[in-house]
Parts: C-alpha cells; sequence; structure tokens
C-alpha cells in the first residue's frame, strides 16, 4: 500500500516541476523552432524565451506569470492500493496545489465563477480537475499540466459537428479557421501545441483534444497513418501561415499538432480544438507499489505518446 | 523601424513619434491594473487613490508578489492580455491620462480611437520571459491591496530598461496586427488550397 505522505510528497513536487521546469520535448521542439526561425525578433523572442525558461529551472520560479488551471491526469494501476483510497488522493492533491500557491510556484489564480471571490490557494469547486486511466499494474503515474489562460480564453478551445459530408476537409478547415481566429496578436500565446480531438460526443472531443494538446509527447506521431496525415498536413500548413511567436509574425506557429480519435455516431464527427501556450507546463511522476517513486520524462498518457 | 530608450513619465510628443512596428524600453514609474480595478473604478464608482500624472504607463499584468522579511518580492511577470479589457479601454486613456499601455493581444477600435485622439500607444511582448524582466523591476508600492487582492491590486513599479515591446497601436490609429491580418489570410488561402480546399468551401450546415 502506498503511503499518504509519498503521494502527497510526489504531487507537490510534481506540480513545483511543472510549475518550473520544461519538459525536454517541448525544449527540443523550441530549439528547433530557433534553428529554423528566418525573422530576427521572432527568433530573439524564441530565445529570451528559452532562456527564461532555463532561468526558471535555476531560480524555481514559475515559467510565466499565470500558471493556469490546475488539472492532474493519473493513470492507475488495476492493483494499485493508496493509503486513504482515491478520495484521500484527491485531498491530498488540493494540499499540495495549496502548498504550492503559498510558496509562490503557482499564482492565486482560481476565482469564484461570479463573485470573483479568491479563495488564494487555487482551491474551489471542481477545481482542480482529476482525470483517471486504469490501466494493468499496481503503482500509480500522477500528471500535472498548467493550463493557462491564454491559451484557453481566446478561442483556442472550441468545437463543431462535422458533416460526414465534408469529411477530413470540413475537419482541416474547421481547425485551421479556429487556429488563426484564436492566435491573432498572440492571444493564445503561439507557437502552440495543438490539441485536436475527433469524434466521440462533445466533451468526449474536447477531453481528447486536451489531453492531445496538454499530454502527448512533442515530436510523437498518431500511430495510425491517417491520423497521422493529418498531424503533418495541419502542422505545415499552420507552419505556413506566418503567425509566430506571439502573433507578431514568424515561421513557427504550432510546435505540434497532436491528434486523438473515439468513434462517434453516423449523424456527425464531433471534433474540437485545444491549444496549449508555447510552454506547455505538465510533469508526471510515477510511483511503484512499494513506494518508490521515479520522476518521468513524458507523461505517456497515450500508450507509447 | 526605430528602436526608442523612454521614461514614463511619458510626454506626448515622444508618444506621437512612435510608429508601429517600432521598438521600445521603458524606464520610470508604471502601474498595474487587470479588470477588477477598471470595473471597480469605471462601473462601481470608486476614485483611483492615486494620482497618475507622473505614472502614465499602464502595465496590463497580475504579477505573482510575496513579502519576504517584510519587503514585497516580484516573483513572476508577464503583460496580460489587454482585449479583456476593451469595454474600459478609452475611458483609462482618456481620464487617466495615460500615454502608453504594456499588454499582450492587442485593443480594439474603440481604444484605439481614443490613443489617436489623446496621443497614447499600446505595446506588446516579443517572448514570455519572466526571468529577463524582473531584475528590472523594483516593486514600490501597492493600493487596494485589501479591496481587490494581490493579482488585481495597483501596483507601483520603478522600471529600468524593461522591454523589448513592439508598438502595435501607434497614435495615428494604425495596428501591427491588422497589417499582418492580410498576409496571413493570404498564407491561409495558400494552405487551403494545397489541402484541396477550395474558396467556395461551404460547411454542410447542421444547426
Amino acid at each position: 500500500m502506498i503511503k499518504t505522505d509519498i503521494y502527497e510528497q510526489a504531487l507537490f513536487e510534481t506540480i513545483k516541476r511543472g510549475a518550473t521546469e520544461i519538459s525536454p520535448d517541448v525544449r527540443s521542439a523550441f530549439e528547433d523552432a530557433i534553428a529554423r526561425e528566418t525573422n530576427p525578433d521572432a527568433k530573439n523572442g524564441l530565445v529570451a524565451t528559452l532562456d527564461s525558461m532555463d532561468m526558471s529551472a535555476v531560480r524555481k520560479n514559475p515559467l510565466c506569470v499565470d500558471t493556469g488551471w490546475p488539472i492532474f491526469y493519473f493513470k492507475v494501476g488495476n492493483q494499485c492500493e493508496l493509503e486513504g483510497g482515491f478520495v484521500e488522493l484527491e485531498n491530498a492533491a488540493r494540499r499540495a496545489v495549496a502548498k504550492a500557491t503559498k510558496l509562490g510556484y503557482l499564482r492565486a489564480t482560481m476565482k469564484h465563477p461570479l463573485t470573483g471571490f479568491d479563495p488564494g490557494n487555487n482551491i474551489g469547486m471542481n477545481i482542480p480537475d482529476f482525470t483517471y486511466q486504469f490501466v494493468e499494474g499496481d503503482g500509480i503515474e500522477m500528471s500535472y499540466a498548467a493550463k493557462g489562460g491564454g491559451s484557453e480564453c481566446f478561442g483556442g478551445t472550441r468545437h463543431r459537428i462535422v458533416a460526414f459530408a465534408d469529411g477530413i476537409q470540413g475537419i482541416e478547415k474547421f481547425v485551421i479557421d479556429s487556429f488563426v481566429a484564436s492566435a491573432r496578436a498572440g492571444a493564445v500565446c503561439p507557437p502552440s501545441v495543438l490539441g485536436i480531438g475527433i469524434g466521440g460526443t462533445a466533451n468526449v472531443a474536447a477531453n481528447l483534444a486536451k489531453e492531445a494538446a496538454c499530454l502527448r509527447t512533442v515530436g510523437s506521431k498518431h500511430p495510425d497513418p491517417m491520423f497521422a496525415k493529418i498531424e503533418e498536413d495541419l502542422y505545415e500548413a499552420l507552419n505556413s501561415l506566418g503567425i509566430g511567436i506571439l502573433g507578431a509574425g514568424g515561421k513557427t506557429s504550432v510546435l505540434a499538432v497532436n491528434v486523438e480519435y473515439a468513434y462517434t455516431h453516423i449523424a456527425g464527427i464531433a471534433c474540437a480544438t485545444s491549444t496549449n501556450c508555447m510552454i506547455a507546463r505538465r510533469a508526471s511522476t510515477r510511483i511503484h507499489a512499494d513506494g518508490s517513486t521515479e520522476k518521468m520524462q513524458s507523461p505517456m498518457w497515450f500508450g507509447d505518446r | 523601424m526605430a528602436e526608442y530608450h523612454l521614461t514614463s513619465p511619458l510626454k506626448e510628443e515622444e508618444i506621437r513619434k512612435l510608429k508601429i512596428g517600432d521598438t521600445v524600453y521603458l524606464s520610470g514609474n508604471a502601474f498595474t491594473c487587470r479588470s477588477r480595478l477598471q470595473r471597480y473604478i469605471f462601473d462601481e464608482a470608486h476614485t483611483l487613490p492615486f494620482d497618475t500624472a507622473d505614472r502614465n504607463l499602464l502595465i496590463h499584468n497580475g504579477p505573482i508578489i510575496i513579502k519576504e522579511q517584510g519587503r514585497w518580492k516580484l516573483v513572476s511577470f508577464m503583460p496580460t492580455s489587454s482585449i479583456r479589457f476593451e469595454k474600459w479601454g478609452a475611458k483609462s486613456v482618456k481620464e487617466w491620462g495615460l500615454r502608453m499601455i504594456v499588454g499582450k493581444t492587442t485593443m480594439g477600435a474603440e481604444t484605439a480611437a481614443a490613443m489617436k485622439e489623446a496621443g497614447c500607444v499600446h505595446v506588446s511582448p516579443r517572448s514570455v520571459s519572466p526571468n529577463l524582466w524582473i531584475d528590472s523591476i523594483e516593486v514600490e508600492d501597492v493600493y487596494l491591496f485589501d479591496e481587490l487582492g494581490s493579482i488585481e491590486a495597483a501596483w507601483f513599479f520603478k522600471i529600468n530598461e524593461l522591454g523589448p515591446f513592439i508598438v502595435d497601436i501607434d497614435a495615428q490609429g494604425n495596428n501591427y496586427f491588422d497589417n499582418l491580418d492580410e498576409k496571413i489570410a493570404e498564407n491561409k488561402r495558400l494552405a487551403l488550397e494545397k489541402l484541396g480546399i477550395t474558396e467556395d468551401f461551404k460547411f454542410t450546415k447542421l444547426y
């Protein structure tokens, strides 16, 4: 049985790492973007952003002032036993978020939606958010993602039912229209990690899009060639637009395009997009049944990607 | 496109010289604001508890500031999206006598018109680089902390060569991003064409 103090400490360390350290795959995508950028202002902007991110890891301060919505994903082994059970896991996650806020790793960003009341600790009704996936095994993998206000509030997250009559072209048109509108003047903090959910009900598509944006390893490809081709075509199309870093012009508008899908109803294809900001903050930790913990380089939420 | 190093309080003549695409670095007196402050003043009829005459540089921002050994310490800073404050943009420019607003995502036509009339510009960051900025900012004071909370309060900053920022709305009413939109629209047309999506494509209307 995994003790409470073990998983609570792991949750806190995961939040802290997600808030202050850039993931290796995102860093690598930044280096590629810097190498191919020909607009000098955009290149300087990418370099300045990467420099600042590297300084955050040393100074242990947030990568961006907006530390986002706190979101947790748990990949749980079917035989996993936690002291206090899963109710206590969520309580521990709330305590860890409050602690990280108090110590300045997170900004007190979560407010009451109507009154604007600020609890000062990022804890409130349905926040943080928890998502579970069950797999074989007796350990647990925990991922923390910070979804920034820019990436979520300015149209980077949207949904449309595309008719089968419009097919892949309808899906791609919807994605490109959405992205151009949302990236205007840098609203969603491009270059984005763009997640796309295809199929399922609207909420299934939206969740797949968010998970594809926040959890997929940047640089990974969908194993099904049909979906890999959509990823590749859209990556090329969006990077030909000239939107660039913070929308002020440049070669790289997306760091990645990640598609995930579900089967859908014969009546229509639910499609959703979710942009993650250029920093694409997340961190993951694995806890084994014996209580030993290890840092994960990437969430591996979708199997090997 | 020129580069300017300006000190607040900013003067009208130096602001009217700026053109979209110019780069600025900023020093002097600045204050922060987010929507809660503008709502508090303009919608809830409170009076701004400080004078902006010698502090006509507004930074849209919700900083992370903690108290360490009795002193304010700036942990993180990044200009936030200005377009959300469009509702109060023109009022802020006119009533607070602003000469410059620092923020992301530019602002709308109403604020741009007020800026043209008053002699004010909007500038945007080209990076997300809090650590390259926080050493250029000294936290001097705070107003409305108890009423609005730490993020939404009005913080007084003394800044030193903070930048670079790009002028995206100038005092002639031009918007850098409007110009860029035209190029992006043309690139988008070509990108869609390459994917076999013609200009006359119409979504089947489902609702």
